[in-house]
């Protein structure tokens, strides 16, 4: 990874007075303290990056902050004064705003009624469109963030759709603007134009505190950083001080080498193919535009991309989840077009999708069930129609066990696991039946880094024993320690190949659909 | 020639009749739906606002009252779907179909209790019709659409009014928000709860509307499970009509339409049972032709809960 | 969130343990449902002027007080162990079956049919028209799973409408081809040989109906957990994604399941034609369709569940008689214990309320809502 520039510094940020104070904040869920005696300041026109890995305690601490939790201990002090958020009401009259990971934008409303709602201009007892439509023009027009009041906003991309959610901020007069994972979901150039409108915020007076777990982001424009791990706050630094290595150690808490070791395998034939794939979205919508590639035995190939780009559709298609419209899919030299998920299953394809809860599992379901859940109609588990659970719950517990899944216990149901150990049962049921091509889209999201690491090392296991695998990933970092090859996707198309060494300019241009090649076959 | 303009006037009336009981729990159903409750007591309480309105009317001996008592029993029992749906997260049909249960046991119950016997009640002062002067008189359709009862009028009047209400104020704008994203109307600051209760028990009201029109305005007496199942085909209408009021009243003026023909087509030519199935299965080829899934409120049928 | 628990050496297996907190858990909510529906029927009762230890004391002895009693009671229990058990199935695939009612008739009818034509066959005649009613049952049931399957018509208007369809097409029937001539409308007798047997014993008309359905329980427990349909239709209904993507067809479990129900459904109107009635008179009346989802959801949707559900909804409907008859409290004051106790076990927040989360987490399936 290219060393970033340090930056972002307001002259004389540091100095001017705290906004913002969270003192000795804890809270605890059950068994699970999420904050620890947390405490961050914030001063006027400063940018806070709030940094921590997935489920380090960020968000916990930003939604006490925001009204949705009340702590267990600790205070919030505002301008110096102790102030008590009961809901995010009393936050946003505090002049709080937040613009979460996962939108609350209404689809078939307008931009422009989407900003108002709950604070609906009126004219006597009507609404009152007109005003709404104005109110959200000067917004726009005030910071930047072009947006039309009248369109839909299911119609939006969603680098604009972003923009909407902050003008619901900045309608409701935010003076501190919290900002959870905002850019999981944009290309580096967005992500550039989103900082040069945080810039023009702070330049207004505004404070934004800015939760990521991409430090390099947060390099390019914080003021400073609050580093947090377990629940606790680990140190807090200038950025201008800092640099990557420092903050990832803080952030893990030991020297993390940025890239995986990988052995050097020799490729061999090629195992999985598709050939000129066209696939439609559930909307009727060609989202997999002639899409040709193909993963050798021994390498992995990773597909970068930007969510939304047909990732989805394509590992279905690949996969027989979803018909393709036209175009070919081949395991192993065999054409497996017409057959579907079963049959290609049964010839060694393997899925580990990314949404594990609706996808993946029947989280109702013991984990003995779905160990079983794609092999439960051969034997041993089935004879002329009927099934053997015992036989079912024996293979399972061993791959439980193999597996590291925790509790390894059959009976359990697959609701009652952590995010992590439900992802390793997925991946369990998957590679225990000794596949020779797997698809791993999003392997790790939402998972804790212990899951991380192990499904990684899983995956470049069955890469050294001569499997192929697709990885398909948002997560850059990932794409590039785990794959041998690089391609991206974008607009259902293939528009470049690079090696794991590539920029991250050269894969931001390319995720943003501005490659030097236009199409490409991996 | 005027004898076809006058069974078509005749035709229409019926038509408008029969709709109307329709078209106010298909209102209703809208704001209950929208705001993310699905709805299938719609039934049960035009049932047992039938009742209370019969109740209430022979008791008072006022037509007016008996709307009052049909009125509060249709939000009564509303509020208890809503109880059930919106506090208690119960699953929204199974809370809709023990309604429907209750309405039916409830109103065989109190019909022994407070009448004597099962069956049909004693005849009430209903809503007779009452003529507008001046569009009366218009020829063919004059008689038809306006020399109908008070319900019937307040029922044309409903149906521009809950469109501007849905559309046009502050309240539609966030009963809309929480049908399709609750969470974003939660953090602005509006109670998903709050606006989900409201919706339900206009459900219970508009509903309620529709079962007093139909025992009193109609018949003038309450008979054992006389809502027939009208309950479920206004929901379809609401499903047709795309949970939009004017295209709900529009597909429930055609179920109207189908029930008015089970009494006008004589009986030598297609036997009686085929004709009174005509109403259900064209209810159900609605269905097939315009299925309704991919445009109900997105947030439909789940309970709210704060994460 | 997973919880850790820390066995103790030496303490029973952590399966029995679960076994039985899950059985008491389930049983859990529908007894404290029956307990406060009877605490409220005492109130309605003291507010219609009875006395509710009078009212409920005719009540029980109608249910289980005598052999005439029980006889009654399971009279009623078998068609709604049938339409329960309808029901139940089509809950396990997601699906809501409100149309036993329709499919109870079509079995009716069918048996009254094929009981008269091939009543000289004696018992295989009874035999063939009990199959002949699942036939029907099957493709009547089929109807509404295959519209949902490939037009997204959602089955809860689609079933409903096709009862008021079912209703219609069996009472023509009986009125027109199938009418026999006599004072009472309806069909014509079947021969006494073509019956179900009563069971004798002082139990009145209750007749080993009951035990077909009993096989049927066991039918369905075996079909759910024991064969791979079963396991499709399982994870169908409480996850079509991820059931999609291990390669299950919805299609085909939507319209097996919905067909399973309305056999078993119309086994049930099958079974009153041919064991009680010997034959379909109009009117034929019945509430049989709704009580079987109230009987299903009281029995969380497990055969087990649904036969014992049966069992107490047989006994108010039989001890509500008696009630009426020397008290006088109307008998409808069973369908609306029925409705309440329904309300309160659908209701599973406020049962975590008064038994805890853990009871709430076995909720028997999870349903998609929506319309």
């Amino acid at each position: 990874m290219t060393e970033r520039e340090t930056g972002g510094e307001t002259a004389g940020a540091t100095e001017s007075p705290v906004v913002l104070e969270m003192r000795g904040v804890t809270k605890t869920f059950g068994a699970t303290r999420a904050n620890d005696e947390v405490s961050i300041t914030l001063h006027r026109g400063e940018i806070l990056g709030l940094l921590g890995e997935n489920g380090a305690g960020k968000s916990t601490l930003m939604k006490i902050l925001y009204g949705l939790y009340r702590p267990d201990a600790g205070s919030i002090f505002m301008d110096g004064e102790e102030v008590e958020i009961h809901d995010p009401k009393d936050a946003v009259e505090r002049g709080i705003g937040m613009v979460h990971q996962h939108f609350t934008l209404i689809p078939p409303l307008t931009v422009a009624e989407n900003i108002v709602l709950g604070a609906e201009p009126r004219r006597g007892a009507a609404l009152d469109l007109e005003g709404a439509i104005k109110a959200t023009e000067e917004l726009s027009e005030r910071y930047g963030l072009r947006v039309d009041p009248r369109s839909r906003v299911a119609d939006l991309s969603v680098g604009v759709q972003q923009r909407v959610e902050i003008l619901k901020t900045l309608y409701r007069e935010a003076r501190i603007l919290i900002l959870d994972e905002p850019t999981s979901v944009l290309t580096p150039q967005e992500t550039e134009d989103l900082f040069s409108v945080l810039k023009e915020l702070v330049a207004d007076g505004l404070s934004i505190i800015f939760i990521t777990h991409k430090l390099g982001e947060l390099l390019g424009v914080s003021d400073r950083i609050t580093i947090i791990r377990d629940g606790r706050v680990v140190d807090t630094v200038k950025t201008a001080e800092t640099n990557e290595r420092e903050l990832a150690r803080l952030m893990v808490g030991r020297d993390v080498l940025l890239r995986v070791e990988k052995k050097d395998v020799e490729p061999g034939e090629p195992r999985l193919a598709g050939e000129e794939l066209v696939v439609r979205s559930n909307t009727g919508a060609v989202v997999v535009d002639g899409v040709s590639l193909e993963v050798r035995a021994g390498e992995i190939l990773g597909v970068a991309g930007v969510d939304g780009n047909g990732q989805t559709e394509l590992a279905e298609a690949l996969a027989g989840v979803r018909r393709a419209e036209s175009g070919h899919v081949y395991l192993d030299g065999e054409d497996v077009t017409a057959s579907g998920a079963d049959a290609r299953q049964e010839r060694g394809l393997a899925y580990v999708p990314e949404d594990r809860g609706k996808k993946g599992l029947v989280l109702d379901f013991h984990l003995y069930e779905n160990n079983t859940l794609k092999t439960y109609d051969e034997p041993p588990f089935s004879k002329w129609g009927w099934i053997f659970p015992k036989i079912m719950r024996r293979r399972a517990a061993e791959a439980l066990r193999a597996y590291d899944v925790r509790p390894p216990d059959p009976d359990a149901r697959a609701r009652s696991l952590s995010g992590g150990n439900q992802q390793k049962a997925i991946v369990a049921r998957e590679l225990s039946g000794d596949p020779g091509v797997i698809i791993a889209s999003q392997p790790t999201r939402g998972v804790d880094v212990g899951a991380i690491e192990f499904i990684h090392s899983q995956l470049l296991e069955q890469r050294s024993e001569g499997k192929a695998i697709l990885l398909i990933s948002l997560e850059l970092e990932e794409v590039r320690s785990l794959s041998d090859r690089i391609v991206v996707l974008y607009a259902g198309k293939l528009v470049g190949e690079v090696t794991p060494d590539a920029t991250d300019e050269e894969l931001g241009l390319l995720m943003a659909g501005q490659g030097s090649e236009q199409e490409t076959t991996a | 020639m005027e004898d076809f303009f006058g069974s078509f006037g005749t035709l229409l009336a019926s038509t408008i009749r029969n709709a109307t009981p329709l078209i106010f729990a298909a209102l209703g159903g809208m704001f209950s739906e929208r705001s993310g409750v699905v709805n299938i007591a719609l039934e049960g309480l035009m049932l047992i606002s039938a009742f209370a309105g019969v109740v209430g009317a022979s008791l008072s001996g006022s037509a007016l009252v008996g709307l009052a008592t049909g009125l509060a029993a249709g939000l009564l029992f509303a509020l208890i779907h809503a109880l059930m749906c919106v506090t208690f997260e119960a699953d929204q049909i199974i809370s809709g179909t023990a309604i429907n249960l209750l309405a039916l046991g409830g109103t065989g119950f109190l019909m022994v209790e407070i009448f004597g016997s099962g069956g049909t009640s004693p005849r009430v002062s209903g809503f007779k019709e009452v003529p507008i002067p001046l569009l009366s008189d218009i020829p063919v359709i004059g008689t038809a659409l306006f020399n109908q009862s008070l319900l019937v009028y307040l029922m044309y009047l409903l149906i521009p009014i809950t469109y501007l209400a849905v559309f046009r104020t502050p309240f539609g704008l966030r009963l809309r928000a929480t049908g399709e994203v609750p969470e974003a109307v939660d953090t602005a600051g509006v109670s998903v709860w709050r606006m989900r209760y409201y919706g339900v028990a206009l459900s219970g009201l508009l509903a309620a509307c529709g079962g007093v029109y139909l025992s009193m305005g109609i018949l003038s007496a309450f008979t054992e499970n006389m809502t027939g199942g009208r309950g479920f085909i206004a929901l379809a209408a609401l499903i047709f009509g795309r949970w939009n009021p004017i295209g709900a009243a529009a597909a429930a003026l055609l179920f109207g339409f189908a029930l008015a023909v089970t009494f006008q087509v004589p009986q030598e030519v297609i036997p009686l049972e085929f004709i009174q199935m005509l109403p259900y299965i064209l209810t159900i080829v609605v269905l097939v032709g315009f299925g309704g899934r991919a445009i109900a409120p997105a947030a439909i049928g789940k309970p709210y809960r704060k994460e | 969130m997973s919880e850790e628990r820390r066995e103790p050496e030496g303490t029973r297996s952590p399966a029995f343990r679960r076994f039985v907190g899950d059985t008491v858990g389930a049983l859990a909510f529908p007894l404290i449902a029956i307990v406060i529906s009877f605490l409220i029927g005492a109130v309605i009762m003291l507010a219609t002027g009875n006395n509710p230890l009078t009212a409920f004391g005719a009540l029980f002895r109608g249910a289980f007080g005598d052999p005439l009693a029980i006889g009654r009671t399971l009279l009623t229990a078998t068609p709604l162990i049938f339409t329960g058990l309808a029901v139940a199935v089509a809950f396990r695939a997601g699906l809501f079956n409100i149309g036993g009612e329709g499919q109870f008739f079509i079995g009716a009818i069918t048996a009254a049919w094929l009981g008269v034509s091939l009543g000289s066959l004696g018992p295989l005649g009874m035999a063939l028209a009990l199959l002949g009613c699942a036939l029907t049952g099957f493709l009547w049931g089929a109807i509404p799973g295959f519209l949902k399957a490939y037009f997204g018509a959602h089955e809860v208007i689609t079933t409903i409408m096709l009862n008021f369809v079912a209703t219609y097409l069996a009472t023509y029937l009986a009125l027109n081809p199938l009418r026999s001539e006599g004072l009472v409308p309806g069909t014509a007798t079947i021969d006494l040989g073509a019956r179900i047997p009563f069971i004798g014993l002082g139990l009145g008309r209750a007749n080993y109906g009951l035990l077909l359905a009993l096989v049927a329980a066991v039918v369905v427990y075996l079909l759910l957990w024991r064969t791979r349909r079963g396991f499709e239709i399982r994870a169908v209904g409480l996850s079509p994604g991820a059931a999609n993507y291990a390669g299950m067809r919805i299609g085909l479990n939507t319209v097996l399941a919905l067909a399973i129900g309305g056999s078993l459904a119309a086994l049930g109107g099958g079974e009153e034609v041919l064991g009680v009635y010997g034959k379909m008179s109009i009117p034929f009346v019945y509430n049989i369709g709704f009580n079987g989802i109230g009987v299903a959801l009281l029995g969380r949707n497990h055969p087990v569940g649904v036969v014992l559900g049966a069992i107490l909804f047989g006994g108010l409907a039989s001890g509500a008689q008696e009630m009426q008859f020397s008290t006088d409290v109307p008998l409808q004051l069973a369908d609306v214990l029925l409705a309440v106790i329904l309300l309160l076990v659908t209701a599973t927040k406020l049962v975590e309320l008064i038994v805890g989360k853990r009871a709430r987490a076995l909720a028997g399936t999870r349903l998609e809502g929506g319309l």
